[in-house]
C-alpha cells in the first residue's frame, strides 16, 4: 500500500485534472433528468459517449495482452462476440434478465480464452497474431452454422430496452473500473511479470516465472472484460448476427487506438480511443467516400512516424516512468546490431 | 466413386490456384520477414488489370499476363522502395500494421475508380471435357497448368540465376550476405517486385472463375497465411503441397457433409492452421530459414 | 531523445492537416458532390430544385419526415437510390400534388436526412436524434434489413411510425412491433411467383443453395415452403458462407441429383459463381432461379450469353403493368425518374417512392396527424400504386403485392410472372450448356 501512496503523490497535478474530468463525465447526463425539455444534453450525445466508453474498455483490455505482455492479438473481437452471443442466447432463448446474462456471457469468453489461450499463447510473434485471427474467423462460421442455438445467419433479437443515460453510466463505470484495474495490475508483481515476459520471455522463464500461467491469466481477464462489453453492446443494439458482432475491423481499430495512444501504457488506449472515435466522426463527415482511404493512410503514418504514440511523444522523463519504459522498449525493439 | 473422383479433381484445381496465390506471400515472408497483409489486395489489383484489358480491349485473360506481370513488378518495386523498406528491420507489429493500412488504401482506391460492383472476365477457354460421369473444367485446367509453369519458373530462377542465389543468401543470413557484397536493399526490392508480379499473375488466374470486387482481398490473405504457416516459409514445393492439401480438405468436407459442408470447409482451413501451428510451428515441409524470426 | 521532437512535430502536423481538411472539407467537397449527397437538413425546395417554387400553392402547415439513409459505407449506392426515390416523391407531393391533404388542409412536406454510414450503431443513434431533437412526425426507413432491424427498435421505443421499403427480412416483422410497416414483398415470398410458374410448366424437383445470412435465409426458407406448396419435391438444401470463393462442391452434389429447378443465391458475387460453376461442371437443371443478380442489368453484362434462360425474382420492373392511384404506371414513373435524376430507376428507388406514397395515403385517410389514427389508417390501408398493391397485415408486412419474376431472354430482362404483370412467356426447360 505504501507503494500505491507514493505513486499517487507523483500524480498530484494529474489527480486534480482527473478528478474534474470524472466529475464532469458523471454530471454530463444530469440535464436529461432535471430539464429534459431543454435538450441541453441529448440522448444521441450520450449514445456517442457510450460508444466511446466501450471502445476505451476494449482497447484497454487489448492492451493487457497486446501492450503489456507483447502478444499482439488480432482476434480479440472473438471475446466481444462470444460475450454478445452468450448474453443474446441467454436472454432470447432462456429468457434470462440482462445482468446475469451479461456476466455469464463474460464468463463464457473467459473460459474460451483459457482453452484457446493454452494452445495459441505458446506461439510467438506473428504466429500467435494470425492464429487468433484464424480463431476469430472460424468462430464466426461456427456461430453461423450452430443455427438452433445462435439463430445462424439470421441472428437473434433481444428485448429492446433503450435507456441511454443508464447505458451511459454502466459503460462509464465499467471503463473506469477497467482502467483502474489495469493501472493497478501494472503496479503489482503480476504486471511486472507481464512486462518481463514481453521484454525477455526466456529470461523470465529461467528466473522461475511460470510464463504460461501468467500469460493465460492476463488473457482471460481481458477476455472476460471484453465479453462484458460485448453483452452490453448486444443489449443496446437489440440485435446481433455473426457479421455485425464478429466484425474484423473492430480488432484493427483497437490496435490502431492503442498504438496511437501508446502501446503498453495505462492511459494510451484511453487517449487513443477517445481521439480516434471523435476524429473518425470528423473524417466521416468531411471526406464522404474517402474516409477509409484516409483511415488507411493515417494508420501507416502513425505506425511509421509516431510508433510510440501520443503518450510516448508527450511523455516527459520527469513526469512518468511509463514514458521511459515505453521509449526504452521502442528504442530497443528494432533488432539491435542489425542496422 | 464418380463423386469422389470429381471432388478430387475440384480439390486439386482449387489447390493449384491456392499454391500460385500463396507463392508471393510465402517468399516475401521467408526472405524479408515481412508478413504482407496487403497480399490479397495485390491479387485483386492483378485481377482488375486483367478485367480492364478484357473488357476494354477484348484481350484474352491469359494473354493479359504479359501486361499484368510487368506492371505489378514495377508497382512492387516502388512499394518496396517507398514503404516496405522502412519496416523490414522493425518489429512484426509495425510491418503488419503498415501492410494492413496499405491494403485498406488499395481496396478503397479501386472502389473509388471502379465501384464495388462485382466483375468477371470472359475467356474463350471455357466449358468442360466430359470423361464418363466426370467433368474437367477447361478454364480451371488451364489455370492449374499456368500455375505449375509459374512455380517451375520461379523455382529455376531461385536455384540457378545469380539474382536468385543472392535472394536465397539474403534469406538465410542477412549479415553474411552483406559481408560478401550483396546489396541487401536492392535484393529486397527485386524480391518484393517479383513476388508482386507473381501475385498479380494469381489475380489474373482468379479472374475468369471468381467474382472480382475491391474487398475480395482479406480472405485470400488469411488463406495465404494459413498455407504458408503450414508449408514452411518460401518453400515452393511446400506451397504446392500446402495449397493442394487445403484445396482437397475444403472440397471434400464441402462434398461429403450435407447442408453446411461449404461453411465447415471454410472453418477447416483455420482449424487446420491453429492445429498445425501449435503442434509443428516450423511448418510441415521446412523451407527458407529466415534470419529475422525475433519477435 | 533526439528523435522525440520530430515525432511530436509529425503528430501535430497530422492533427493540423486533419483540422484543415475538416474545416476546408465542406467548402472543397461541395461542388463535386451531387446535391442529394450533402449531409442535409435543408428544406424541400432546395433539395429538389427551387425552380418550381413559384408554382407551389399556399400551405397550411408542415409535416416533417425523418430518414437516416446511407450516404457512405457499404450501402452508399443503394442509399443514393433510396434518397432519390424519396426525393422524387417529395418533389411531386409538394410541387405537383399540392401537399398532403389532411382533412381540408394542405401540408407541405420536409424530409430531414442523415447519413447512417451503413453502421447499425450510427443508424440507431441518428433515428433517436430525428425523434428527440428534430422532432419529426413520422419516419421513413433506411436501406437494408440489418439497419431496419436496428432502427425500428428505436421507433418502437418512442412509438413513432416508421414506414420502410428497403428491409425485406422476415425478422423485422417478427418482434411484435406496432410501428413498423414495410411496403415491399417480404423475403419469404421472393421466389413464389417464379416457382408457381415453373410448377405450372411441369417442374417436379428442386434444390436450394443459400448464403447463411439473414436475408437469403428468409428467401430460401420461403422457397422451400412454396416449392412444397406447389407440389414439388425438395431434393437437397445447402448453405455457404458470405464471400464464398468456390461453390463447385455444391454444384457437383446437385448435378448428381439431377433436379428440375435450382434455386440459389444471396449476393451478386454468388450469382456469378453459380453460373460459372454450373457451366464448367456441365450441370444443366431445367431452370435456374437466382435470388439476387439477374434483375440487375449488370448481370447480363458480366456473365454474357450464359445469362440467358436464368430466372430471378424482382420487386419491381419498369415494364410491369400496374396502374397506380398516384404517379401512374411503372413506365410513367420511370420516365419521371429519369427526367429528374438522369438515370433509370432501380427497384430500390421505386420501393422508396412507394414507401412515401403509403405513408401519404394513410395520413390522408386518417385525416389527422395523430399517431394512433395514422397507425390505424396504415393497418386498414388498401392502396394500388405504380409499385403494386399495398395492404399490411397485423405484423406490418405487405401481403398484397406478389413478387415478380424475370427471365433473361437474348440478353434482355423480361417479366414472365405473375401473369397480371408479365410481358413475355417463360422459356422452359433451359437447353444444356453444350447445345447453345
Amino acid at each position: 500500500m505504501k507503494g500505491l501512496k507514493q505513486i499517487w503523490r507523483q500524480y498530484r497535478l494529474n489527480r486534480w485534472f482527473l478528478f474534474l474530468l470524472l466529475v464532469g463525465l458523471f454530471a454530463l447526463p444530469l440535464p436529461q433528468f432535471v430539464a429534459p425539455e431543454r435538450k441541453l444534453v441529448t440522448n444521441s450525445l450520450l449514445f456517442s459517449f457510450t460508444q466511446m466508453f466501450m471502445l476505451i474498455t476494449l482497447a484497454s483490455n487489448w492492451n493487457l495482452t497486446g501492450g503489456f505482455t507483447g502478444y499482439v492479438d488480432f482476434g480479440h473481437a472473438v471475446f466481444f462476440g462470444l460475450g454478445a452471443y452468450g448474453t443474446g442466447i441467454l436472454m432470447n432463448k432462456l429468457g434470462w434478465p440482462f445482468w446475469p446474462a451479461m456476466v455469464v456471457g463474460g464468463m463464457i469468453s473467459a473460459v474460451f480464452a483459457v482453452l484457446i489461450g493454452s494452445a495459441t499463447l505458446r506461439l510467438k510473434g506473428p504466429y500467435f497474431s494470425i492464429s487468433m485471427l484464424g480463431t476469430f474467423v472460424a468462430m464466426r462460421e461456427i456461430v453461423r452454422v450452430s443455427k438452433p442455438l445462435t439463430g445462424g445467419g439470421e441472428g437473434l433479437t433481444l428485448p429492446p430496452y433503450l435507456n441511454r443515460p443508464l447505458f451511459y453510466y454502466i459503460t462509464l463505470i465499467l471503463a473506469i473500473l477497467v482502467v483502474t484495474l489495469i493501472w493497478w495490475i501494472r503496479r503489482t508483481e503480476f504486471g511486472a511479470t507481464l512486462i518481463a515476459i514481453r521484454e525477455d520471455e526466456i529470461g523470465a522463464e529461467m528466473r522461475g516465472i511460470n510464463t504460461t500461467l501468467n500469460k493465460i491469466t492476463a488473457f482471460w481477464i481481458a477476455a472476460f472484460l471484453s465479453g462484458l462489453v460485448g453483452g452490453l453492446w448486444a443489449y443496446q443494439n437489440t440485435f446481433i448476427d455473426p457479421d455485425v458482432v464478429f466484425f474484423e475491423s473492430r480488432t484493427v481499430e483497437l490496435v490502431m487506438m492503442t498504438m496511437l495512444g501508446g502501446l503498453g501504457t495505462v492511459a494510451g488506449p484511453v487517449i487513443g480511443a477517445a481521439v480516434i472515435y471523435w476524429l473518425r466522426d470528423v473524417v466521416w463527415a468531411s471526406f464522404f467516400q474517402y474516409h477509409l482511404l484516409v483511415e488507411g493512410a493515417l494508420l501507416i503514418i502513425i505506425v511509421l512516424f509516431v510508433p510510440e504514440g501520443i503518450m510516448g511523444a508527450l511523455g516527459d522523463d520527469s513526469s512518468t516512468s511509463l514514458g521511459r519504459i515505453m521509449r526504452r522498449w521502442f528504442r530497443e525493439s528494432p533488432k539491435e546490431g542489425v542496422a | 466413386m464418380d463423386q469422389f473422383l470429381q471432388a478430387l479433381i475440384n480439390g486439386v484445381m482449387l489447390g493449384g490456384f491456392y499454391a500460385v496465390m500463396v507463392l508471393g506471400f510465402s517468399v516475401i515472408w521467408g526472405v524479408m520477414g515481412v508478413i504482407n497483409l496487403a497480399h490479397g489486395e495485390l491479387v485483386m489489383l492483378g485481377a482488375y488489370i486483367t478485367w480492364v484489358l478484357n473488357k476494354q480491349f477484348g484481350w484474352e485473360p491469359f494473354a493479359a499476363l504479359v501486361v499484368v506481370m510487368p506492371v505489378m513488378f514495377v508497382l512492387g518495386y516502388i512499394l518496396q522502395r517507398v514503404l516496405i523498406n522502412r519496416v523490414v528491420e522493425r518489429p512484426h507489429l509495425i510491418s503488419l500494421l503498415v501492410t494492413f493500412g496499405l491494403g485498406i488504401m488499395l481496396s478503397n482506391s479501386v472502389k473509388l475508380i471502379y465501384t464495388a460492383d462485382p466483375r468477371q472476365t470472359k475467356t474463350a477457354l471455357s466449358g468442360f471435357w466430359r470423361v464418363g460421369q466426370i467433368t474437367f473444367p477447361v478454364t480451371k485446367t488451364y489455370i492449374l497448368l499456368a500455375a505449375l509453369i509459374i512455380m517451375l519458373l520461379l523455382y529455376l530462377f531461385l536455384q540457378y540465376t545469380r539474382t536468385g542465389k543472392s535472394i536465397r543468401a539474403a534469406a538465410q543470413n542477412r549479415e553474411a550476405a552483406r559481408i560478401v557484397g550483396i546489396e541487401i536493399h536492392q535484393v529486397y526490392a527485386i524480391t518484393f517486385a517479383i513476388c508482386t508480379a507473381l501475385t498479380g499473375a494469381a489475380g489474373m488466374l482468379i479472374s475468369p472463375t471468381q467474382a472480382i470486387f475491391p474487398f475480395m482481398g482479406p480472405p485470400l490473405t488469411l488463406k495465404a497465411f494459413a498455407i504458408t504457416a503450414m508449408s514452411g516459409l518460401g518453400s515452393i514445393p511446400g506451397a504446392l503441397m500446402g495449397g493442394i492439401v487445403l484445396g482437397l480438405v475444403e472440397v471434400f468436407i464441402a462434398t461429403y457433409i450435407p447442408g453446411i459442408g461449404t461453411n465447415l470447409g471454410i472453418v477447416s482451413s483455420f482449424v487446420l492452421l491453429v492445429v498445425v501451428l501449435v503442434t509443428r510451428p516450423q511448418g510441415l515441409f521446412g523451407g527458407l530459414q529466415p534470419a529475422t524470426e525475433v519477435r | 531523445m533526439k528523435h522525440k521532437f520530430p515525432r511530436l512535430l509529425t503528430l501535430l502536423v497530422i492533427l493540423m492537416l486533419f483540422l484543415a481538411a475538416c474545416g476546408g472539407g465542406q467548402g472543397g467537397e461541395e461542388p463535386t458532390a451531387p446535391p442529394q449527397e450533402e449531409p442535409t437538413q435543408a428544406p424541400a425546395e432546395e433539395e429538389t430544385g427551387g425552380g418550381e417554387e413559384a408554382a407551389a400553392p399556399e400551405f397550411d402547415g408542415v409535416i416533417r419526415l425523418g430518414a437516416a439513409v446511407s450516404e457512405t459505407g457499404k450501402y452508399a449506392r443503394e442509399g443514393k437510390d433510396t434518397r432519390q426515390g424519396y426525393n422524387l416523391w417529395l418533389d411531386w407531393v409538394n410541387n405537383e400534388y399540392g401537399g398532403i391533404r389532411v382533412g381540408d388542409k394542405r401540408y407541405k412536406v420536409e424530409i430531414v436526412y442523415y447519413d447512417d454510414e451503413g453502421d447499425p450503431d450510427t443508424a440507431a443513434n441518428l433515428v433517436e436524434k430525428l425523434i428527440t431533437e428534430d422532432e419529426v412526425d413520422f419516419l421513413l426507413g433506411p436501406y437494408s434489413s440489418g439497419l431496419t432491424i436496428a432502427t425500428s427498435a428505436i421507433a418502437e421505443k418512442y412509438g413513432v411510425i416508421m414506414v420502410e421499403g428497403n428491409g425485406a427480412s422476415e425478422s423485422i416483422f417478427e418482434r411484435g412491433f406496432q410501428n413498423i410497416f414495410g411496403v415491399l414483398t417480404p423475403a419469404g415470398n421472393y421466389t413464389q411467383s417464379a416457382l408457381k410458374a415453373l410448377a405450372d410448366k411441369g417442374a417436379k424437383t428442386v434444390v436450394v443453395a443459400y448464403e447463411d445470412t439473414a436475408f437469403p435465409t428468409s428467401v430460401a426458407e420461403g422457397a422451400i415452403k412454396w416449392a412444397e406448396e406447389y407440389g414439388m419435391e425438395v431434393l437437397a438444401v445447402e448453405t455457404y458462407p458470405k464471400d464464398v470463393a468456390d461453390v463447385s462442391a455444391i454444384m457437383t452434389k446437385f448435378r448428381d441429383l439431377n433436379p428440375d429447378v435450382f434455386v440459389g443465391g444471396g449476393h451478386f458475387n454468388d450469382a456469378l459463381l453459380f453460373v460459372s460453376a454450373a457451366q464448367e461442371l456441365g450441370f444443366t437443371p431445367k431452370a435456374m432461379v437466382i435470388t439476387v443478380g439477374p434483375s440487375n442489368p449488370q448481370f447480363v453484362e458480366e456473365v454474357g450469353d450464359a445469362a440467358n434462360y436464368i430466372i430471378g425474382p424482382t420487386q419491381w420492373e419498369a415494364s410491369m403493368t400496374w396502374q397506380g392511384k398516384y404517379l401512374g404506371t411503372p413506365a410513367e414513373y420511370a420516365a419521371r425518374y429519369e427526367a429528374m435524376w438522369n438515370e433509370p430507376p432501380t427497384y430500390q428507388a421505386a420501393e422508396s417512392t412507394a414507401t412515401a406514397l403509403a405513408l401519404q395515403a394513410a395520413i390522408e385517410n386518417a385525416g389527422t396527424l395523430e399517431m394512433d389514427a395514422v397507425r390505424e389508417a396504415l393497418r386498414n390501408l388498401d392502396l394500388m400504386t405504380f409499385y403494386g398493391p399495398i395492404r399490411f397485415d397485423e405484423t406490418g408486412k405487405n401481403v398484397a403485392k406478389p413478387m415478380g419474376a424475370i427471365q433473361i431472354q437474348d440478353g434482355e430482362i423480361l417479366v414472365v410472372a405473375p401473369e397480371e404483370a408479365a410481358v413475355a412467356d417463360l422459356l422452359y426447360p433451359m437447353p444444356a450448356w453444350e447445345d447453345r
